[in-house]
Formats: structure tokens, C-alpha cells, sequence
């Protein structure tokens, strides 16, 4: 019998190449990074079980569930609003147990649960010059006074659903965006986004979530 | 034309999707054993699947809003001028909101 | 040797004297400077004669210093950048400038074609409507390729634009458009109350006319206080300045276009950076400060090289230091024309005359003409003599009714000025005419829309400065903007005074348009022939519909016509604006998306590794999938499929599925749900097994299949079609949203959480229990057909296993999250290998589902039932669903429907084709005897032959017959039998094995 061994791969693992890209500036205008090794779980509450879902929520997360279209921090994940009725659950990956299951106690009965770990890429982006490349590929005003840092959104890049959420600004005082891509257009959209901030300069990293 | 989503806000229309007049209504379902459906059911359905209003002015009209919140819409607005008069979630979505069943 | 910049002015301009351009026009090499336009430079350079008309081939000089320049037209830079129809008068000079004059042949002194002009008779008016009249075969050998040699503007490449466009969104609270007087006051009254605004300059400067008339503001000289203005806006954090930006459309919602010439001043655009930009403004309120445009006044040769509208030599002389001439006559109707002659006087150029349509002359003008020591004469223009390079002089006809020769190298024009109303228009309103300026002003504009300065008919610097303040604190203030907005800039002019007049009567050409070659006389003659009404007059003449689209014409022509026709202008009407304002480049409206960015590209969880195997793939919809995986030695594809599907009908073999459409459908009604969307039962499957199921549309026919498992109580896992995968989603989402918001059901898209892979062939199950923990049941009772669980795999992994075949074989399809995809394909291979798996790729998947008569996007075609399908028994007579009673019509269930059967050529060695017709034998080919089509098409290795799947008209009945295959499209024609579309194991003991 033959050993197998289960190594993962990041549908972004060709297309991420850490170091600079694009324009040669001194400081790169636009930093983009993979975050990896997280779970998401997509929490949707049943028919008239919202408030018992928020309740649950905010008794496991401890932080109440968005309500709108926000994103909030808990003590075990962020909570990101992803729709009427719907959130997601981001946190570190745990990796002894399926993300679904370590959830289902929390929320049986309120909510159904999907597993989307391993269907949305997680992609960060910041940088002096980062909402002018996201004006390239997004139609959404996300100026300091109308998107503030936990604002989340349902939206497009490039055609292509993405959730989308501003973290606390980076340490060099830029905003901070984090975007939740379907995995099998992760590939194809990071080369967008390449190409929207080559002309700022562009650093790459790749980060754990774990270690963030 | 931008649509102000009730969950997401203002968002340009490339967004949404375009479904068609909000008025017909389907027929409901109706218990089946073996037997006919409803009396007058072909006819019923004949109408909500084919007949259509051509509306110059105020309509209302389901919309999706896929590239966002994947929420149904009723929207009316006025197809001669674009303008947009209200915006409403479909029924079902917001359900877990609605009072429980 | 680059000729001396003989016309350029000693002092003064906007320009940089230090840094000399090196440019060539027509291969003539010469010298401008930094801050030229190519036609401000050719001015310095003495060039009066740049291009040839349109349609009658007549010698053209520089008519204006805008983007509303009709004759300027050049060829700029060469190779696959080459771009016609670029106007000098905006195209910013760069050193290594090439330019070319266009429409000429074989040179631009000498124009054989201007033998058009002898021709005119036949070039009037409705030329295009009478020729396409004549006999076809004159039209196609003789007429249109000479037309074609004849007319038209510049070449295009030809070569695929090498340069990078993009688009991008910009959001405020108010959008100022010009960065004139007016749109610099609205700017700074807005931007000082705390609104977010965007002033959007077309020019490479922000000032507008301030940049060539001066003026004074609150007390001091023009351009200090433009400098003033810029640096108090520039520190403005809420304010934003985009120079190079035309605003070229008003879209619904407040959502303007613009395009950002990024890099159109460069030679070719930095390493990264796009040439053009096209930006979505989203702008809760406007104020359109965009100016106005002087109109020509139509008389005998007024398209003579020299020509020049009044303002536009202003603009030389002042702004770019460029004389036009060295003796200027001016012929006006208004005020605003001696600010020409009173800049040239300045700059030294010696003023010949002024002809002035009016009577009385004010004190003022009065006053320049005696200290200028020029004559001012009351009357008109009505000839101008010269050479195809330029005026030597003009003839006057006095008002006193004698007559003078004026000798002139450069004679200014202006008729008025017209406000720019194309973006207030642009939702069908429709401008008002104002009798006391001669002009059309904004009327019905969209909502949030305001137009200030000279674009809404306030003419004076004073009007500008204070309608532009109203207009930007009027906007902020609607918004609830509270900040103080400070002063209006002062300045003291006064209104200009204008008596209009339109059209001199003469013996030779006066042009209207002078791009389309529209004279005075074509209005004339499409007035004679009943064209009256505007809309008729633009198609009839080609009036305004050239790359200029009518901005120095249309309201001449339409006055013209109101003059021929006795209305009022009013009466006469405009026609209607659309967008775009300014001609904007297709790549600028494609930006990103073109070649490998035509559209965002889906890659399956294994595509490095089957890359990695050089796997050849195919797009399907988004996806790219491995279509076959050759190995070494093979080199038609044929071959390859073969090789894979002999290998898993005797194997095994495996296949990402991953791009299945994959729905979570949970919730306590999520049974109940899926009764209803399928036709088939769903409530009633247990836990742990797989049901194949069959939507329906509302009227009747088939939507989508798929197969669905029910993973617990709450929670099925619903696949669809590819294809389908977004459309389902949205329908079901409709169904739970709209239709029976009372059922509790939660739908969320997995598509791409779950790495699939279809694992099939008689050594499947050997395959698996190499990778499988061996405690696995996996034998037939452990794991029947239809069942789903979840498995344990060596190394510590876990996996969905669904019993299900769409090859006919024994099969399996595994399941995991969507990291392991990659590692899954190298493990089966690993696990296989004892075996000899094989990888196999969607030709073989397709070979394999025909050959069983599985049908696929092809039969599920949007035309076909599901007794079409042959599925008609899965029609549930238990429940209601989506679909029923729509198929339960006439014509759905009618007999003579065209129904899925089997095909074979009756000649095994024939290739059959789809799309071919299928028509009884012994019949005529014929609508009437055409019986249906072959939809899908394979070579089976199995049976050594090329079989196929089609729509035939009672073709379950018909087993044995044999029919006609027309194929008209690559004129074949050959028999083949209808047969039983389940060409392999009919009995289906296989994948049940």
C-alpha cells in the first residue's frame, strides 16, 4: 500500500510571487497580500431565527452578528455581513475538526451552516495608493467619510462577486482592504489586481492568518 | 442608473440583473395525487408565463441584485424616464427577520 | 534642417522657450516648444495649409485652437500606434512628433482628388441617398471604390493597438466641468464649503480662456489670480483637480463619463501606466462650466487656409505666442471679435481692418481703431482671395452698398459665441434660444445639473466669475453643505453686444460644415427638395455628423434653414444630443478587458497539475478545463481521447468535475423546496443517497439537470450543469425570494469550496481502496449504487463519496475541500497506478456520455421537454412543480415532437457531423421535409465508429429507419439509422457492477 500524504495548495500559490512588482518606486504604493490558513463558515439564519442566531453568535464569537453591512470583531473571528440574513465567520484555522462542525452546536436549529474555507481566496491590500487601484476594478465610493474601517460590502471586482472589508489602517497610516474571492477566480483576478497597481508599485507578501 | 439596494445601499446597475414586470403573479402550487391540478390552471399559467404589459412610464420590476447581496428586488421605476421610485426586498429575503413561522 | 519658427513671437505665451521640441509634419522637419499644441507649433512655423476637406479635397488651414477643430485632422505616430483623425489643436507637442496631413493624395500641395470640386454639382446635398439609388452593379464596381478613394478621413493601422487602456470610478458631491472662469469659481465657492469636488479640465491647463484673455480679477492681472485659485484648490483635501479629462457623457443617476488622456502627450505611455483612461463619474450634483464655442459666419471662401475664428488667433497670439498672420482683418458681428484685434494690436501685428456687420460702433472700439490707425468698415466679408496656402486679402461689401479690397494674410471671424449645451442635453432636453445673445442656452437639464459662465450664455469674465460661485455654493448648499463659501471673484467687463447674422450671400462656396464639406447652398437644396425639419436636414446634408459632430455648424445651419424656411430659430428646433460629447477611442470603453483580459478566466482545483501533464484546455464558459492529456507520441487529439476512453471502459480513469455548479440547500423546508423546482421526488430520498433530477422552466421546457444528494434531515447538496451553475443559482434564489418566501430554505453557492473528481471504470472500486482506509465498506451491498457518504482516506484525510456514473461505468466521484484538489489528482495517480489509471478530459467525458446516450447542454438545448429527452416518466403525478402545467400542452406532448434517438452513419467509415439535417429518404431537401438535426457527435472506440445523438421527429418510432443527413453548411449529404441513443451496455449492468 502506497503513503499518501495531503499537502495543500492555494489556488493562488502560481500567481503569488512575494517581493516587488510592478513600477520601480522607492515605496511601493500598493501592498498586496495572500492571507492563508483560515476558516470560514457561511452562518445564514433560518426563517424567523435571526434574532436567536445573533443572540448565538454573540455568545460564541462574543461580538454581536452584523446586522448590515459591516464587519466586526469578536473574540474567536471576525464576523463579516455577507447579505440579508447572512454572515460569514472568519477565523484561524483549527485543522482537528471541519470548520462546519465545530459551529453546528453553536448555531443548530438558527442557522445553516456552509463551509466556504476552501471556497473564497482571502486577499489584502493596502498602501499609500490603494483606493486608487481599487477604483479601477470596483464602482464603490470607499472614501474615508463614506467606508470606514468595519465597513464591509457585497460586491463586483471585475465582474466577479467578491466580499469586501476595511480593516484598522495599516502602521504607515494607509487603508487597509481585505476581499473575499471565489477560489476559482482568485488566479484571475490577482493578475488584475497586479495589473491595476503596477503603475503605483506594487510589494507582495503571502501571510498566515495565524500570524497576523 | 445606479439602484439604492435596501441591504447594500446605492450601487451602479451593473450590479443587478434584469428580470421583468413584477406584477403577474404566479399561480400557487397545488396538491397533486395522480389527479388533475387546479381548474382553469393552463389558462392561469398562460397568462403569468406569456402576457405582458408594455408599460411607457411607472413599473415594477424584480431585479437581482447577483453582483452583490444576491437579493430579489421589486423596484418601480419609470421606464421613459429611468427614474426610480422605490426599491423593496423581495418577501423572502430578510425572511429570518420576518416574524417565525 | 528644421525651418525658424518665423511666425512665434518674441515674448509672451504659455510656452517654454528652453526646452525646443523636434517634430515633422508631412516629414518636414521643424522646432515648437514645450506647451504647444502640434497646431499652435505649425502656427509658429508659419504652416497655413493643413489638410484637405472631405469630400471636395479643398485646401484647409487651422480653423480654431479647441477640441471643436474641423479641419486640423493629422495622422499621429506610425506602426500599430498610429491614430487618425487626431486634432492638432489638442494634440500636445512631444520632441519626435510625427505628424501627417490626411485625405490628400498623392501629396497635400497637389490633391488630384480636389478635382471633386469641379464634380461638386454632384457631391450636393442627399449625394449618398441618390447614388444608392443607381443600379446595384454600377454601386458595387465603379461607384463605391471611387467613393471610398474619394471620401473619408485617416487610415487606421490596421495592427492591434499595443498600448494599455483602463477604467476606474471616481465619486463626489459635485462634479465642476471646465476649469474656466466660471468652473474655477464653482470649484473654489463648493470646494470651500466642504463638498467633495472634481473639476475636470479637457486642456493640459487648468484657466480656460483666462489662458488666452486675460483679464483682470479682484484687482489683479488674469493669470496671477489663476495661480491663486490652483494652489488654494490643490490644498483643498476635498478637492480634486483632473486636467486632461473630458466629460464626455451624462449617464442615469448622476453617473458622468469622462476620458483621461493619461498619456496622450508622450510618445508612447510609461512602462505600466495606461494611455487613455475612462472614468465612471459618480457626481451628485454637476455645474457645467464647459464654455462656449465661437461660430463661423458663412460667406464666399471662408474655408480658405487663413481663415481663423477670432478666438482662435486670440489663443495663438496669447497663449502660445504663435502669430496666425502678420496683417489681420477681422469681420464680426459682435463685441467680443475686437478682443482679437485688440491682443494682436498688442502683440504688435499689424491690424489691416475690422469689418463689423453692425452700425454702430461703440466709444471704446472707436477709440482702439484710431490709436491702432486702422480702418473699421460697416459691412460684409463677401469673397476671399489667396492660394491654397493662404489669404492675400478680402472684398467687402460696404453697408452703404460700395465695395473695398482689404489686403490681409489672415482674416479672423466671429459669429457669436454658442454655449456648450451637449451635456445638458444629453437626457433630451432640449436648449432655449436667447434672443439677446444670438445662442442656445441649457433648458431641461438632468437632475442635479446646473450650467454656468459662458455654457450658459453669460459671456463677460464678471458673468462667469459670479454665476460660477452661485452655481458651485448652489450645488454644496443643496447637499446641505454649511461652510463659508467666501466671495464671488470680481471682475469689471461688461456684457458683449452681438446682432446676429448668419450667412453672406456670395458667388462661391461658404461652408457651414466645414469637416462634411456642408455648404450654404446644400442647406438650400435640401430646403428645396422638403428636407426642412432639422432631423432631415442633418441626414440629408451630413450636416454635424462628421468627427466634430456639428460643434462650430449645427446652430448655423439650423438658423440658415429657419431664414430659408421663414420660422423662427426657435421654431426650427436642434436636434437631439447624445453622448459621448468628444469622440472617445472603443479601447477606451474595452480598458482592461481585451485579450487574455477579455473576461476573468475559472481554473479548476487540479489545472497546475494537469498543466504540469501538458493537458490541452478548452474554454467552457469561464472555465478552462483539461480538454485530453496527450502523452508522448501521440499528436492528434483522436488519438489521445481514444487512448483515455479504451482505458477507462477497461480501467480506470479519472476526471475533474469540479466545475459542476454546486448549491448547499438547507433548511426544514429544503425537501419541500426541491419538490417543487424538480420534477422528479426529492422529499421523500434518504439521507445518504443521490437522486437524478430535472428542472423545468415555467413554460414547460428543460432548464438544467443534475444530480442531488441528500447529505442530512436539513441539508441536500444540489449539482447543476456548468453551464448553468450561475442562472440556476439566481432561479432558485427567486424561488425561495419571490415565489414561497413561506418555506424555510437557505441556498449558498459551493461551486468552489469542493475539489470533484469523477473516478470510473471497471477498476475503480481497486483504485480506491488504495486510497480509501481499508475499514471503508465499499463493496456493492456496503455502498450501492446511488449512495453517498462521507470516507476516511489514508494519511488522514476525509472525503464525500457519491456513487453516481455519467460515463455508464462503474463509478465514483470524490469530493474535498477545495486545497486537497491538487493533491487528490496526484494521489489517485499514485493510487491508480497499479492499475494504469489515466487522467481524461472532457472530449472523452463527452465520448463516454454519448455513447451511452447521457444528454448534455446540446439536447438541453431550450427547445426540448423532458419526454423529448426521453425523461418523460420522471414527471412526478405525486406533486406539483415548476413547469407541469405548461408541459401538459398540445404542442409539448405532441407526437410528432422531435425526440432524442441514436445516429449512425449507414457508411462506418463516414465522419457524422452536427448541425447536419435530418430529411426522409427519397425526399427533396426542403423546409418542409427537414425532420430535425444531429445536436452531438463522437468517435467511439467502442464501436469503431462515429455515433451521435440528434432531434428527430417521432424518432422513437422510427428505430432501424434510415434517413438523409444534409449537411448544406459543409455540403455533405450521406445516410445514416436512427437507432437507440444507449449505444454501450443498454442494459446499464455496468455502472451497477
Amino acid at each position: 500500500m502506497a503513503d499518501f500524504t495531503w499537502t495543500t495548495r492555494s489556488p493562488l500559490q502560481q500567481a503569488v510571487i512575494a517581493g516587488r512588482h510592478g513600477a520601480a518606486i522607492a515605496k511601493a504604493g500598493i501592498r498586496l497580500s495572500e492571507i492563508r490558513d483560515f476558516d470560514l463558515v457561511q452562518v445564514f439564519a433560518r426563517r424567523g431565527q435571526w434574532a436567536a442566531t445573533a443572540k448565538a453568535a454573540k455568545a460564541y464569537f462574543g461580538v454581536a452578528a452584523p446586522t448590515g453591512p459591516k464587519a466586526v470583531t469578536g473574540k474567536k473571528g471576525v464576523l463579516v455581513w455577507s447579505g440579508a440574513d447572512q454572515f460569514m465567520a472568519l477565523s484561524p484555522r483549527l485543522g482537528t475538526i471541519q470548520p462546519v462542525d465545530g459551529l453546528r452546536g453553536v448555531f443548530e436549529g438558527f442557522a445553516s451552516l456552509s463551509d466556504q474555507s476552501d471556497g473564497r481566496c482571502l486577499i489584502r491590500l493596502s498602501g499609500p495608493r490603494v483606493r486608487e487601484m481599487l477604483a479601477k476594478v470596483n464602482s464603490l465610493d470607499l472614501h474615508d467619510g463614506v467606508f470606514p474601517i468595519g465597513a464591509a460590502a457585497t460586491t463586483s471586482i471585475d465582474h466577479t462577486a467578491v466580499n469586501l472589508w476595511r480593516d484598522a489602517d495599516a502602521p504607515d497610516g494607509s487603508p487597509v482592504f481585505n476581499v473575499l474571492v471565489f477560489s476559482s477566480f482568485a488566479d484571475s483576478l490577482w493578475h488584475t489586481l497586479v495589473d491595476s497597481a503596477a503603475e503605483y508599485g506594487i510589494e507582495v507578501e503571502t501571510v498566515s492568518i495565524a500570524v497576523d | 442608473m445606479r439602484i439604492a439596494c435596501p441591504f447594500c445601499g446605492e450601487r451602479e446597475n451593473g450590479e443587478f440583473t434584469y428580470l421583468g414586470d413584477a406584477k403577474p403573479k404566479r399561480p400557487a402550487m397545488v396538491a397533486i395525487d395522480g389527479g388533475a391540478g387546479a381548474p382553469g390552471e393552463a389558462e392561469a399559467f398562460y397568462d403569468y408565463v406569456y402576457l405582458r404589459d408594455n408599460f411607457a412610464g411607472e413599473m415594477s420590476e424584480y431585479w437581482y441584485h447577483g453582483g452583490g447581496c444576491r437579493s430579489w428586488l421589486v423596484i418601480e421605476r419609470n421606464t421613459l424616464t429611468h427614474d426610480i421610485k422605490s426599491v423593496r426586498a423581495a418577501p423572502g429575503a430578510g425572511a429570518a427577520k420576518a416574524g417565525a413561522k | 534642417m528644421a525651418s525658424a519658427q518665423s511666425n512665434r513671437l518674441a515674448k509672451g505665451g504659455l510656452i517654454d522657450r528652453n526646452a525646443p521640441l523636434s517634430f515633422t509634419f508631412d516629414g518636414k522637419a521643424m522646432i515648437g516648444y514645450a506647451g504647444d499644441t502640434l497646431a499652435s507649433a505649425l502656427v509658429a512655423n508659419g504652416v497655413t495649409l493643413v489638410g484637405r476637406s472631405f469630400k471636395y479635397h479643398r485646401p484647409r488651414g487651422i480653423l480654431t485652437a479647441g477640441p471643436e477643430e474641423p479641419n486640423a485632422l493629422v495622422e499621429l505616430r506610425s506602426g500599430a500606434r498610429r491614430e487618425a483623425n487626431t486634432k492638432a489643436t489638442t494634440a500636445e507637442l512631444y520632441d519626435g512628433l510625427d505628424a501627417l496631413s490626411q485625405n490628400r493624395w498623392p501629396s497635400l500641395g497637389f490633391d488630384v482628388m480636389s478635382v471633386n470640386s469641379l464634380l461638386s454639382p454632384i457631391f450636393v446635398a442627399g449625394f449618398y441617398y441618390k447614388t444608392f439609388m443607381w443600379p446595384a452593379k454600377f454601386w458595387e464596381k465603379l461607384y463605391e471604390p471611387a467613393i471610398r478613394r474619394a471620401a473619408g478621413l485617416g487610415r487606421t493601422s490596421g495592427i492591434a493597438d499595443p498600448d494599455h487602456y483602463e477604467k476606474a470610478w471616481a465619486h463626489c458631491d459635485v462634479l465642476v466641468v471646465g476649469s474656466g472662469p466660471a468652473g474655477l469659481a464653482a470649484a473654489l465657492a463648493a470646494g470651500r464649503t466642504g463638498a467633495r469636488v472634481i473639476l475636470a479640465e479637457e486642456d493640459r491647463l487648468a484657466g480656460g480662456r483666462l489662458n488666452s484673455d486675460g483679464g483682470e480679477i479682484d484687482g489683479m492681472p488674469a493669470g496671477e489670480w489663476l495661480a491663486g485659485a490652483l494652489a488654494e484648490l490643490e490644498a483643498l483635501p476635498n478637492v480634486r483637480i483632473m486636467t486632461r479629462t473630458a466629460v464626455f457623457g451624462v449617464y442615469d443617476g448622476g453617473t458622468y463619463g469622462a476620458l483621461e488622456r493619461v498619456n496622450d502627450h508622450l510618445p508612447v505611455p510609461p512602462v505600466h501606466q495606461p494611455r487613455q483612461r475612462l472614468w465612471r463619474i459618480v457626481a451628485k450634483r454637476c455645474v457645467v462650466a464647459a464654455g462656449a464655442i465661437e461660430r463661423p459666419i458663412v460667406f464666399s471662401g471662408n474655408d480658405r487656409p487663413g481663415v481663423m475664428m477670432a478666438s482662435a488667433v486670440r489663443t495663438y497670439v496669447e497663449r502660445f505666442a504663435a502669430a496666425p498672420g502678420k496683417r489681420l482683418a477681422l469681420f464680426t458681428n459682435n463685441d467680443d471679435g475686437w478682443k482679437t484685434v485688440e491682443a494682436a494690436h498688442r502683440a504688435g501685428i499689424e491690424i489691416a481692418a475690422v469689418i463689423d456687420s453692425r452700425k454702430d460702433l461703440s466709444q471704446h472700439h472707436r477709440a482702439l481703431a484710431q490709436s491702432g490707425g486702422f480702418a473699421v468698415h460697416n459691412g460684409v466679408v463677401v469673397d476671399v482671395k489667396g492660394g491654397k496656402t493662404g489669404v492675400s486679402g478680402v472684398e467687402i461689401a460696404l453697408a452703404n452698398g460700395g465695395s473695398a479690397q482689404i489686403a490681409a494674410d489672415v482674416l479672423a471671424m466671429s459669429g457669436g459665441w454658442n454655449p456648450s449645451v451637449g451635456l445638458s442635453s444629453h437626457h433630451r432636453g432640449r436648449p432655449k434660444w436667447r434672443e439677446d445673445i444670438a445662442a442656445f442656452v441649457p433648458e431641461g437639464a438632468p437632475a442635479g445639473m446646473l450650467s454656468a459662465g459662458a455654457a450658459n450664455g453669460d459671456f463677460s469674465l464678471s458673468a462667469c466669475l459670479r454665476t460660477g460661485h452661485e452655481a458651485g455654493l448652489a450645488a454644496a448648499s443643496d447637499l446641505g453643505f454649511k461652510g463659508r463659501a467666501g466671495k464671488a471673484p470680481a471682475a469689471s467687463d461688461e456684457a458683449i453686444s452681438i446682432s446676429p447674422l448668419w450667412h453672406v450671400e456670395g458667388r462661391k462656396k461658404g461652408f457651414v460644415d466645414f469637416q462634411h464639406d456642408v455648404t450654404a447652398s446644400d442647406i438650400a437644396l435640401a430646403q428645396r427638395e422638403g428636407f426642412e425639419s432639422v432631423e432631415h436636414l442633418k441626414r440629408y446634408t451630413t450636416l454635424g455628423m462628421a468627427t466634430d459632430q456639428g460643434k462650430n455648424s449645427n446652430v448655423t445651419g439650423l438658423a440658415i434653414m429657419s431664414e430659408l424656411t421663414r420660422r423662427s430659430i426657435p421654431q426650427t428646433g436642434t436636434t437631439i444630443y447624445r453622448p459621448p460629447h468628444v469622440p472617445v477611442a472603443i479601447g477606451a470603453f474595452a480598458g482592461h478587458h481585451r485579450d487574455e483580459n477579455f473576461h476573468s478566466v475559472r481554473l479548476t482545483p487540479s489545472h497546475h497539475w494537469a498543466a504540469e501533464r501538458g493537458a490541452v484546455f478548452v474554454d467552457t464558459g469561464l472555465w478552462k478545463r483539461a480538454q485530453w492529456y496527450p502523452i508522448a507520441g501521440e499528436n492528434d487529439w483522436l488519438t489521445s481521447v481514444n487512448r483515455e476512453v479504451l482505458t477507462v471502459r477497461n480501467g480506470v480513469g479519472f476526471c475533474d468535475v469540479s466545475t459542476l455548479g454546486k448549491i448547499d440547500v438547507m433548511g426544514k423546508d429544503a425537501g419541500a423546496f426541491l419538490d417543487r423546482v424538480y420534477i422528479n421526488a426529492f422529499a421523500s430520498l434518504a439521507v445518504g443517497k443521490a437522486r437524478y433530477g430535472l428542472m423545468l422552466r415555467e413554460d414547460g421546457i428543460v432548464m438544467d439537470d443534475g444530480t442531488t444528494s441528500r447529505l442530512a434531515e436539513d441539508h441536500y447538496f444540489l449539482t447543476t450543469t456548468t453551464a448553468k451553475a450561475g442562472p440556476v443559482m439566481q432561479y432558485l434564489e427567486f424561488c425561495r425570494q419571490v415565489l414561497w418566501p413561506e418555506l424555510d430554505v437557505q441556498l449558498t453557492s459551493c461551486t468552489d469550496q469542493w475539489a470533484q473528481f469523477s473516478i470510473a471504470g471497471p477498476k475503480t472500486r481497486d483504485l480506491l481502496r488504495e486510497i480509501v482506509d481499508p475499514a471503508e465498506d465499499l463493496s456493492n451491498e456496503g455502498f450501492p449504487f446511488m449512495g453517498v457518504r462521507e470516507v476516511r482516506l489514508r494519511g488522514g484525510m476525509f472525503a464525500r463519496l457519491f456513487r453516481i456514473s455519467f460515463s455508464g461505468e462503474m463509478a465514483f466521484e470524490i469530493s474535498v475541500p477545495a486545497r486537497y484538489g491538487d493533491a487528490m489528482a496526484r494521489n489517485l495517480m499514485k493510487a491508480g497506478e497499479p492499475f494504469g489509471v489515466v487522467p481524461y478530459g472532457t472530449e472523452a467525458l463527452g465520448v463516454m456520455r454519448i455513447e451511452k446516450g447521457h444528454i448534455a447542454g446540446a439536447e438541453l438545448n431550450g427547445t426540448t421537454t423532458a419526454d423529448d429527452l426521453g425523461l418523460g416518466k420522471m414527471m412526478s403525478k405525486k406533486k406539483d412543480f415548476v413547469g407541469r402545467v405548461m408541459a401538459g400542452r398540445e404542442a409539448l406532448t405532441a407526437p410528432d415532437r422531435q425526440v432524442v434517438v441514436g445516429l449512425k452513419p449507414v457508411d462506418k467509415a463516414r465522419r457524422l457531423r452536427s448541425g447536419a439535417h435530418i430529411i426522409p429518404k427519397g425526399a427533396a431537401v426542403g423546409p418542409d421535409t427537414d425532420q430535425g438535426y444531429v445536436t452531438s457527435v463522437c468517435h467511439s472506440p467502442m464501436l469503431g465508429q462515429w455515433i451521435g445523438l440528434g432531434l428527430v421527429e417521432r424518432g422513437r418510432e422510427r428505430i432501424g429507419e434510415i434517413v438523409r443527413a444534409h449537411d448544406p453548411l459543409r455540403g455533405e449529404d450521406y445516410y445514416v439509422e436512427i437507432c437507440n441513443p444507449v449505444f454501450y451496455d443498454p442494459e446499464g449492468g455496468r455502472q451497477r457492477g
